[in-house]
C-alpha cells in the first residue's frame, strides 16, 4: 500500500479526474446542478434523442450506468425520456447496447419513442372506440319549417 | 435429568445437552464436574453474546464512564461519524440518472402487440377479459370486412388493474402483455382509461423491449 493511498490523495487524484473528464470546473459545476451529482466514466452510446449513457464499474451495482439527458430538455428531464432500445440496458437487464443487439427485432411498423406526455397538449384522452349502443332519439325534422 | 423427564424432551436433545435442561444463553461446564456452572458471557468460539452485559464496576471503568457523561464525548464522536458519511459513497442510487435492475418478468403498462407483419394479434377470445380479477378489461368484438374476428373496444382501466398478469398467461396469442413501462404517471385520472388505440401504440412504441423480454424468458415457460 502506497503512502498516498493511505493518506488518501488517490481520492483527490480521482475528484481532479472526474472534472477534467466533464469539462472544467465550469462545466462540472453546470453538470452538479443538473444531476445532483457528478461521475466519470466510459460513454457507451448515444440515443436517438441525444442522451448519453455512461458505464463505469467502480460505483456499485445500480449506480453503475447512468444517462446524462440531451442537453435539450434543459432541466426538464424525466425518466421517461430513455426510449425503448436502451430501457433493457439502463435497468440491468442486458449487457448489450442497442447497437450490438442483434436480436432486437425492427419492424416497419414500430413507432418512434415519445415521452410519457401527461400534462402537456399532447396527453391521451380516452374517447370510446365503437359507436354506442344506445343512441338518442332525434326527431324527425318537418322539411316545411 | 427428571426435568427432561416430565417435559420429555427427546433423548437426542438429553444426550447433547449437559445438565438435563435446555438452556440456550448459559454454557455449562462438563457434566463430569457434577455441579453445574453457568458462565456469562459464554466464552465459546464462533458464537457472540448479544445480551446486555453488566458494566464493569472497578473505580477506574466507573470513572471513565462519568467522564465521557461530563465531557460530551458522545457528541464529537457522533459528528465525526457525520462528517465521515459526507465523504463515503452514498448508499441510494439517483434516480432519473441512474436506474435499478429490473426482472424480464417485470409486470408494467400494458401493450397490445402485432404480428411482424403489422397484423394486431388479438382475436377477441376474452379470456384476458374473463380472468381479470379486478374487472378492468372490457372487450367487444366484431367481424371485420375481411371475415376475421377483432376486437372494436378493448379497454382497459388502469386505475383498476392490480398487475397481477394474468391477462398475459391467459392470452393465447400473446397479443396482451404486460410491458417493462413503469413511468406511466398522469396527472388526471381519465389518462389512464386506456382504450385500444392507446395499447396499440404502447405496443408499438416498446416491442424492442417487449420481445427481447420474451426472448430472455422464453426457456422458462
Amino acid at each position: 500500500m502506497s503512502v498516498g493511498k493511505i493518506l488518501g490523495l488517490d481520492k483527490v487524484v480521482t475528484l481532479f479526474n472526474i472534472i477534467r473528464q466533464n469539462g472544467g470546473i465550469r462545466a462540472s459545476l453546470y453538470k452538479l446542478y443538473r444531476q445532483d451529482e457528478l461521475k466519470d466514466g466510459v460513454l457507451v452510446g448515444e440515443d436517438k434523442f441525444g442522451n448519453k449513457y455512461y458505464e463505469n464499474p467502480r460505483y456499485f451495482y445500480s449506480r453503475n450506468r447512468w444517462v446524462e439527458y440531451s442537453d435539450k430538455f434543459n432541466m426538464d428531464y424525466d425518466g421517461s425520456q430513455i426510449p425503448a432500445e436502451w430501457f433493457g440496458w439502463m435497468h440491468y437487464k442486458t449487457d448489450l447496447p442497442p447497437h450490438q443487439d442483434p436480436s432486437r427485432p425492427r419492424y416497419k411498423w414500430m413507432t418512434n419513442y415519445n415521452e410519457n406526455l401527461t400534462g402537456t397538449t399532447a396527453q391521451y384522452v380516452p374517447y370510446s372506440t365503437t359507436r354506442p349502443k344506445v343512441e338518442a332519439w332525434l326527431p324527425p325534422r318537418k322539411s316545411s319549417v | 435429568m427428571s426435568l427432561a423427564k416430565i417435559f420429555s424432551v427427546s433423548s437426542r436433545v438429553r444426550a447433547t445437552g449437559t445438565g438435563g435442561i435446555v438452556v440456550r444463553h448459559a454454557q455449562y461446564s462438563t457434566p463430569s464436574e457434577g455441579k453445574v456452572e453457568k458462565v456469562y458471557p459464554p466464552s465459546v468460539s464462533g458464537y457472540k453474546y448479544v445480551n446486555a452485559e453488566d458494566p464493569n464496576m472497578s473505580m477506574k471503568e466507573m470513572s471513565n464512564r462519568a467522564a465521557q457523561t461530563l465531557f460530551w464525548t458522545e457528541l464529537a464522536r457522533g459528528f465525526a461519524v457525520t462528517l465521515a458519511h459526507v465523504f463515503k459513497e452514498p448508499a441510494t442510487i439517483n434516480y432519473p440518472f441512474e436506474k435499478g435492475p429490473l426482472s424480464p418478468r417485470f409486470r408494467g403498462e400494458h401493450a397490445l402487440r402485432r404480428y411482424p407483419s403489422g397484423e394486431e394479434r388479438c382475436i377477441a377470445c376474452k379470456l384476458c377479459e374473463a380472468i381479470c380479477p379486478a374487472q378492468a378489461i372490457t372487450i367487444e368484438a366484431e367481424e371485420r370486412k375481411d371475415g376475421s374476428r377483432r376486437t372494436t373496444r378493448y379497454d382497459i382501466d388502469m386505475t383498476k388493474c392490480i398487475y397481477c398478469g394474468f391477462c398475459q398467461e391467459a392470452c393465447p396469442v400473446d397479443a396482451i402483455v404486460e410491458g417493462p413501462n413503469f413511468e406511466f404517471s398522469t396527472e388526471t385520472h381519465e389518462e389512464l382509461l386506456y382504450n385500444k388505440e392507446k395499447l396499440l401504440s404502447n405496443g408499438d412504441k416498446w416491442e424492442s423491449e417487449i420481445a427481447s423480454n420474451i426472448r430472455a424468458d422464453h426457456l422458462y415457460r
